[in-house]
């Protein structure tokens, strides 16, 4: 298993640390509006930077998939000791890992920078909590569009797949808000996508 | 249980509407090298592909080492070595990069051993698989899938784009290494040479048929071609058991029988043939009898007289 996840990660270098990358730079960005006192800016330059690193991790995902068709990988893995729920497993692991590293210190900075602004945090433990579970969920739930999508050798219809989901993800959020109802639709989408994108891989020719 | 490493039960496959596969039922017994012969689009890879677990079969079952081809466990993975056709390595990938993804994810590696093919065959670690030769990619492929200690080797035309000295190494290698450790090999192949030369046992795939399916010299001594000269026209109801191809052209009738004994000749005797004589046959003219549409000329060979 720690093979794969070593492939999975060496295959997927720049997808596994652009996430990375733009959360130092989100945190870099508030931790200077804070400081320098911008106003709004505090949160709302970290949000877009957000929506780049849902954009990364769908790409993550779509790589993953998209890399291993193309190379024939699975062909490859599956003739050794190895069987394809466990090289799927090892993706999604690697996925997982780096939503929750990307996002998870983002989060913390947050809870940071507020507690610094604000006396009373305690009245505010639930909504931060849910925005950031919120935030975690539609990275992975955008993680599972891309693996979802990228097993697929056209890349129009992985454009348009990744488009089309991602738009789906983020209305909901938008239409709901954050907050427990989302966070179960979020979930369901996610074991949906999952179930959907392990079922064909697991059945398809290699 | 069955303990032939190899079972194939009533194999069906369609491939859009076709049927490519059709009713394909075989055993490969322990410590066999199985010759596995057909047409190009005959089925051999897609029957091989549908064993490794790496092709759904549209009917039927295939179990290899005891498991079931569509649940086939990392363990049971790990004691197959398999070389694909066309050498399927990961080709953005440096050798040396390959060879540690197969050693980590191999259930036992024999490092001497692949140190030892890794010397005959020269082949540089530092470059990367696509830009090696299709000779090259193919000892890689058969060095990686030996270095296992394989329990069941399983060659998908492995010589296909290698020089005769290449091939013959090749060859050599398989043989020598897998049997004199016991281990059992499927081998498909084009060149029939190199199935003679190597094979115990023997399976024709054509028209989605396993057609011929018993030991090399089962083989030779059962199938028959006749050279038949009629006095007049050749007769239309003529008819014998098993016969594997048929050509007709005036007073000539070529013949390719299975299971040719003297019952069989006593019925051809009654309709009156001017002369019969027996054309020599190696395994590529049997596999060509085998595979050949009936409606094919008849061939000019050398003849021997028949006794």
């Amino acid at each position: 298993m720690l093979s794969l996840i070593a492939r999975e990660i060496r295959d997927n270098l720049v997808g596994v640390t652009l996430p990375f990358i733009i959360s130092a730079g989100t945190i870099g960005l508030m931790i200077y509006a804070f400081f320098w006192d911008i106003g709004d800016g505090v949160f709302v330059i970290p949000g877009l930077l957000m929506l780049l690193s849902f954009i990364a991790f769908c790409g993550l995902g779509a790589g993953q998939m998209y890399g291993d068709r193309a190379n024939r990988v699975s062909a490859l893995l599956a003739t050794l000791a190895a069987t394809r729920n466990r090289i799927f497993f090892a993706r999604v692991v690697v996925g997982a890992v780096t939503v929750l590293a990307a996002l998870v210190p983002v989060a913390v900075a947050v809870v940071f920078l507020l507690n610094l602004r604000l006396v009373h945090l305690e009245f505010h433990v639930r909504t931060i909590l849910e925005v950031s579970v919120t935030t975690i969920l539609v990275g992975f739930a955008c993680y599972c569009i891309g693996l979802q999508v990228g097993w697929t050798t056209s890349k129009a219809r992985l454009l348009f797949g990744i488009v089309l989901w991602t738009a789906v993800v983020t209305s909901i959020v938008w239409a709901k808000g954050f907050g427990p109802w989302t966070m179960l639709l979020l979930l369901l989408f996610i074991a949906a996508t999952l179930v959907h994108a392990w079922h064909t891989f697991t059945s398809t020719s290699l | 249980m069955n303990d032939d490493p190899v079972v194939v039960e009533n194999l069906v496959k369609y491939y859009d509407g076709r049927c490519v596969l059709d009713g394909i039922s075989l055993k490969v017994p322990r410590g066999c090298i199985y010759g596995l012969l057909g047409r190009n689009g005959s089925g051999k890879t897609t029957m091989i592909r549908i064993l490794l677990g790496l092709e759904p079969s549209t009917r039927g079952r295939t179990i290899v080492l005891g498991e079931d081809s569509t649940r086939l466990s990392a363990r049971t993975h790990g004691l197959v070595g398999y070389v694909a056709e066309g050498h399927n390595l990961i080709q953005s990938y440096k050798v040396q990069r390959l060879v540690d993804l197969c050693r980590g994810l191999s259930l036992h590696w024999n490092s001497e051993f692949f140190g030892r093919l890794m010397e005959t065959f020269r082949l540089p670690m530092d470059r990367k698989v696509k830009e090696l030769s299709a000779g090259m990619r193919a000892q890689l492929n058969l060095a990686l899938a030996m270095a296992v200690d394989p329990e069941l080797l399983i060659l998908d035309d492995p010589t296909l784009g290698l020089d005769t000295v290449a091939r013959r190494q090749f060859l050599e290698l398989a043989i020598d290494v897998i049997q004199r450790q016991g281990r059992t090999i499927l081998f498909s192949s084009h060149i029939l040479a190199d199935v003679e030369r190597i094979a115990d046992r023997i399976g024709v795939l054509a028209g989605g048929k396993l057609v011929v399916d018993c030991t090399l010299e089962e083989l030779k001594s059962r199938v028959r071609k006749l050279r038949i000269i009629f006095p007049k026209e050749v007769p239309e109801d003529l008819y014998i058991t098993e016969i594997v191809n048929r050509q007709a052209q005036g007073r000539e009738m070529v013949l390719t029988v299975a299971n040719w004994n003297p019952q069989k000749r006593a019925i051809l005797e009654t309709f009156g043939p001017e002369s019969c004589t027996e054309v020599p046959m190696t395994l590529e003219d049997i596999f060509i009898e085998c595979t050949r549409p009936p409606s094919a000329t008849v061939p000019q060979e050398s003849e021997v007289e028949y006794a």
